[in-house]
């Protein structure tokens, strides 16, 4: 199969660099998946699964939340505010975040900026808990 | 002489615990340096492709107008100010805070302070302060960048503040660290050349626009963000160097006050043969 090269960046650093067969991930406009020899293309990042695929047949899997994908020349850079594998997830810390974000949510009187901040870490909580549950297939 | 030996023996111990501690702080500060350091070189590359990215979008293409981009008179400039949490770092909080009022001066400005010292010296200043909320720069995360970055974009696109300004200490060399006041938005590219204009082959999802604009406020707090790391890995450089030079002059000292110690010792036991020999010649 035909790779590409790929490099996912952080803030906190380098999360991948390498070659891959394809990236699939959250954009602003829905899902999208790209395989080598893409044309160039630049666009922002949603909130949701990003799912990379090795040349040797393996799949990664991880939460992918805002920020930028670009392929410029047949590389490809994504540059994601938060960036997790799956396997680096905290499942527990993503369940206590959306018990405490529906909590919030549960409440009448909130005001817009509240209610935002609580729906967005409900967002987060439950991308993340997504992520985690589907290990196993 | 051997009231003035006591108190030489008193200086030189303060001296001493003195300089325990200035040592104590560099190897604290070198040891911080250096995973602000790793933090540092982590979040370069982001930054940079970032900002080439959002570079290429508006220098190719200037079919698009985004309020990101329109250069209003700035009657209102917001500077976002990172400075230390603690003194003791040389000239690293003052250097900075010196840029920004030069920087601003004559002009009608609001703050967002980001550390302790930045906070107490724009408060004193009584300038026009946005939020004290984040006053302490040791602790600041990505997620607090982000909400920086969301109060101050809904700031600019309400026309409340006309310009946002970054001032922070970049960090040069593990020895240099240099004061900065970057211009970050209204975002400033140069557009293409008229008549040199040509259709960039990018394809932009769903469009150039909406991308750019989704993309402006990740690129605020990611400047930001890296500003923060930029900030604290100088802080601790300038906090280094100048508990390094303490040290050093603290062992000067002591080793002056040995000298004048020993003189008056020597001078002491002088004065008590003298005055035996002069008591044996005066009994002979």
């Amino acid at each position: 199969m035909a790779t590409f090269p790929l490099k996912i960046m952080t803030p906190d650093g380098v999360a991948f660099d390498g070659e891959v067969v394809s990236l699939s991930c959250r954009t602003i406009n829905g899902q999208i998946q790209l395989l080598a020899k893409h044309i160039d293309l630049c666009t922002a990042l949603g909130m949701g699964e990003a799912r990379i695929k090795l040349e040797d047949g393996t799949t990664r899997r991880a939460a992918c939340m805002g920020g930028m994908l670009s392929v410029l020349k047949g590389e490809c850079h994504l540059l994601a505010t938060t960036f997790e594998w799956a396997d680096a997830i905290d499942a527990e810390r993503a369940a206590r975040s959306k018990a405490r974000a529906e909590e919030i949510l549960a409440q009448k009187n909130l005001d817009k900026r509240d209610l935002e901040l609580a729906e967005a870490r409900l967002k987060r909580a439950l991308v993340r808990s997504s992520v985690v549950a589907r290990k196993d297939i | 002489m051997a009231g003035s030996m006591k108190e030489i023996k008193l200086r030189i111990r303060s001296v001493e615990s003195t300089m325990q501690i200035t040592k104590a702080m560099e190897l604290v500060a070198s040891s911080k340096l250096r995973r602000a350091k790793e933090r540092v070189e982590g979040s370069r590359p982001y930054f940079e492709t970032l900002y080439q990215t959002l570079y290429d979008i508006v220098s190719t293409d200037s079919a698009f107008d985004s309020p990101y981009l329109e250069k209003r008179e700035s009657k209102c400039r917001l500077y976002i100010v990172i400075a230390g949490d603690r003194g003791l770092a040389g000239g690293y909080n003052s250097n900075i805070l010196k840029a920004v009022e030069a920087d601003a001066a004559g002009s009608d400005y609001c703050v967002l302070p980001i550390g302790k010292k930045a906070v107490e010296f724009f408060e004193r200043r009584k300038a026009n302060v946005l939020t004290t909320a984040f006053a302490e720069a040791g602790d600041l995360s990505v997620s607090d960048c982000f909400e920086i970055s969301r109060l101050v974009c809904q700031k600019f696109l309400a026309g409340e503040i006309d310009e946002i300004r970054l001032g922070f200490t970049q960090f040069v060399s593990m020895l240099t660290q240099t004061a900065t006041v970057l211009p970050v938005l209204p975002f400033d590219a140069a557009p293409p050349a008229p008549g040199h204009e040509r259709e960039s082959l990018m394809l932009y999802e769903p469009d150039s626009k909406s991308v750019f604009e989704a993309i402006i406020p990740e690129y605020l707090a990611g400047v930001v963000y890296g500003a923060l790391c930029e900030s604290v890995a100088s802080e601790q450089g300038a906090r280094r160097m100048a508990m390094d030079a303490a040290t050093k002059n603290a062992g000067e000292i002591i080793d002056h006050l040995n000298l004048y110690y020993n003189r008056a010792r020597q001078a002491a036991i002088t004065q008590e043969i003298t005055e035996i020999v002069a008591g044996a010649n005066a009994e002979s």
